[in-house]
């Protein structure tokens, strides 16, 4: 689908490059979700991947020459058109036909619920229907990649959801997809692989099952301090643990082991004020990755 | 498709920017018909009635005479005259009465030597007083009508000392006899393009064109407006990442308003023809060809698209576009002989209109509304127009082009 090799990008004036050496393949039904700090390079890798700009250094290969799909963060339509109206201009921009266009139209309208929406102006839409809107312009076009940024910013719960599915449809139909957002916990949803820029260079790059793994852990805290018994318990568990200023992380833990810790805590005087089983979210790995910033 | 789909989204917008229309042809409409209402009398050479107080020295014959002569000369709306009386008090008559005065008269004071120095080489000075606020037409109006009144009283006295006006004539035939002998029949005529002569241009012909031309270059303000707006909320990126060019981007925006401005132009001078003489203001005629017309307006139609397109690129945002297009616009207009004509313009302002397109295109308009003339005579300030076109275009495209390079992936949050 797409295929970057020692890509490269300085921006006129700058004396740091934007992006270094970047390599990455994406391939059919691959949703990436793209993780970085503030000025980390994601913009500019999304420019290059759009075809905004071209790569100062390596190649940047799309398979077929096809332009992505994009559903940026800005609501980049129309407010004075209508929805129909607004559809219409970007399908006859992307020049769709006939059956194509009619089965696309419906396809995108229904994904994104907009089917009574259509005779209104854009502009007077509620937030979450100009995002959807948004949404639907981005999928108009066929095409084998899709590139999301930011594009569930503002909408409610439910729009969410709907446009979440969506994108998970893409890449359960074979499409490639990019997508990156301020919400880890959508991008741990869609993506099934992350990678992290840093400094305009690839810091990670994995699966996101690889990355988040399955060992399930138990984060334990406490509103005052630490009970040592507890401690003492966890020593002579053998289980690996690493102690935090207000409590205990405990990396991987088995049913029976929880239940015996569980336990032991009821029977404490005084119970955690916070108790967390499971695998480590995204957003854990990535504040742990990252260093913090975000 | 892409072409037809872009003019269609550009000529939808703008159909629904209610504020866009009203400035492109609700104020040039409304200034066209103000405009040509308060000046309908300036070239018409229709002065203002004047508030007038003759003071005279004695109620003798030599004052009565000049007294009459001067109303003869002015349109008054009042007239108040202040003579003494036979027992030596001062009498106020009103000799003549159109209306209320408004305000402090103008006055005239006659010496008290008056008629004793008619014949001398000499006369004795006569004082006009203005009120500060008397406007310089009116004081001219006042200088010329005392001139003509002096003048005749003295040849009334001169035709009485050498026997040619009887001394028992009344003062009726005295007056007929020396309106005879100074009166002097003016012709005033246009020389036309083609070096004939015509009657005088009314008002209209320039406030039409004149107007008409400002509001045509209006168009600059949604052209540029539009593409702030485009850039601003992403539809810009959008149509960059779908790889739609310079070429499709600048064409799909440039028909409508030429459209806009068409139709602006066919509007006005539409009002100029037939909504003026309705509110009694004389109306617009259009001699010559109707080709030579649509030149212009295609001339001036390039010339204003492709200022705004200029505009569109140099603007960073929307609140510059507003500054810049309006701004502009009221430059060119104030040295373009738009708001003020260039015939009372100072010398260094007149040279200064001609770099105004507006004042090519007016003065295209008047080649053909007041000079009569065809293609031909409007050809140079066709051309200069199309070559500021040329210009505008060119600078408007490079800067275009390099705002759409300059186009990347925006992050808000």
């Amino acid at each position: 689908m797409i295929e970057l090799a020692g890509v490269g990008y300085r921006y006129p004036g700058a004396e740091q490059p934007a992006l270094h050496d970047v390599s990455l393949t994406l391939r059919a039904g691959e949703c990436l979700g793209l993780l970085g700090a503030n000025g980390a390079g994601k913009t500019t890798l999304l420019s290059l991947i759009s075809g905004l700009r071209q790569p100062g250094a390596g190649q940047l290969r799309v398979t077929d020459g096809q332009r992505p799909g994009m559903v940026p963060q800005q609501l980049a339509f129309y407010p004075e058109l209508k929805v129909r109206e607004n559809l219409e201009l970007f399908a006859d921009l992307h020049r769709l036909r006939g059956q194509t266009r009619r089965q696309r139209m419906d396809w995108v309208i229904a994904r994104t619920a907009l089917a009574e929406r259509l005779p209104r102006q854009a502009g007077s839409l509620s937030g979450g229907e100009q995002r959807r809107l948004n949404f639907a312009i981005g999928l108009l076009q066929p095409t084998a990649l899709y590139l999301f940024d930011e594009a569930t910013v503002g909408v409610d719960a439910h729009s969410r959801q709907l446009l979440l599915a969506t994108v998970e449809e893409l890449t359960s139909e074979g499409h490639a997809v990019i997508y990156t957002s301020h919400y880890l916990d959508e991008v741990e949803r869609v993506a099934n692989r992350i990678l992290l820029l840093e400094r305009g260079q690839v810091k990670l790059d994995l699966d996101t099952r690889a990355l988040l793994g399955e060992q399930h852990g138990l984060l334990l805290k406490w509103p005052g301090a630490l009970p040592e018994a507890l401690e003492r318990e966890l020593l002579a568990m053998q289980l690996p643990f690493k102690r935090l200023a207000d409590g205990w992380h405990i990396e991987a833990l088995q049913g029976a082991d929880l239940a015996r810790l569980c336990t032991l805590i009821a029977e404490l005087p005084q119970l955690p004020s916070l108790l967390r089983f499971g695998r480590p979210s995204l957003e854990q790995l990535y504040l742990h990755l990252s260093g913090g910033a975000l | 498709m892409i072409l037809r789909a872009l003019m269609l989204k550009e000529w939808r917008i703008l159909l629904r920017d209610a504020h866009a229309l009203a400035v492109l042809f609700l104020m040039p409409a409304l200034f066209l018909l103000l405009m040509a209402m308060a000046m309908a009398n300036i070239n018409l050479d229709r002065q203002p009635p004047l508030d007038l107080t003759l003071q005279l020295p004695a109620d003798d014959a030599d004052s009565r005479f000049f007294q009459r002569a001067l109303a003869a000369q002015l349109k008054t709306r009042s007239f108040t005259v202040i003579a003494p009386a036979a027992n030596g008090s001062a009498q106020t008559t009103t000799l003549q009465l159109d209306g209320t005065a408004v305000g402090e008269p103008l006055q005239v004071r006659l010496p008290d030597d008056f008629s004793a120095g008619l014949l001398d080489s000499e006369p004795a000075e006569v004082t006009l007083i203005f009120p500060a606020r008397t406007d310089a037409a009116s004081r001219q109006q006042l200088r010329g009508a005392v001139q003509i009144a002096l003048a005749q009283t003295r040849l009334m006295a001169f035709l009485l000392d050498s026997g040619e006006l009887d001394e028992d004539s009344s003062e009726q035939e005295r007056l007929e006899l020396v309106g005879k002998r100074t009166a002097n029949r003016i012709v005033e005529q246009e020389l036309l393009a083609s070096g004939d002569l015509a009657q005088r241009a009314n008002a209209t012909q320039h406030n039409v064109p004149a107007w008409l031309i400002f509001g045509m270059f209006f168009v600059m303000l949604p052209m540029a407006n539009g593409f702030q707006r485009e850039q601003a909320n992403g539809t810009l990126l959008r149509l960059r990442c779908m790889g739609l060019g310079l070429g499709p981007l600048a064409l799909g925006k440039l028909p409508p308003y030429f459209a806009i401005n068409l139709l602006q132009f066919a509007l006005l001078l539409g009002i100029g023809v037939w909504a003026l003489p309705l509110l009694g203001v004389p109306g617009l005629s259009l001699p010559g060809s109707p080709l030579a017309y649509a030149l212009l307006a295609l001339c001036l139609t390039l010339a204003t698209c492709s200022l705004g397109l200029a505009i569109a690129a140099i603007a960073r945002s929307t609140e510059q576009a507003l500054l810049l297009s309006g701004g502009l616009n009221i430059i060119l207009a104030a040295i373009g002989g738009i708001m003020v004509p260039k015939g009372v313009m100072p010398e260094t302002m007149r040279q200064l209109a001609e770099v105004s397109p507006m004042s090519w295109a007016l003065d295209a308009f008047l080649t053909l509304l007041v000079g009569q003339g065809g293609i031909a005579d409007i050809l140079p300030y066709c051309l200069r127009l199309l070559l500021f076109a040329a210009v505008a275009s060119s600078l408007g495209l490079f800067l275009f082009h390099r705002r759409l390079r300059e186009t990347q992936w925006t992050t808000h949050y």
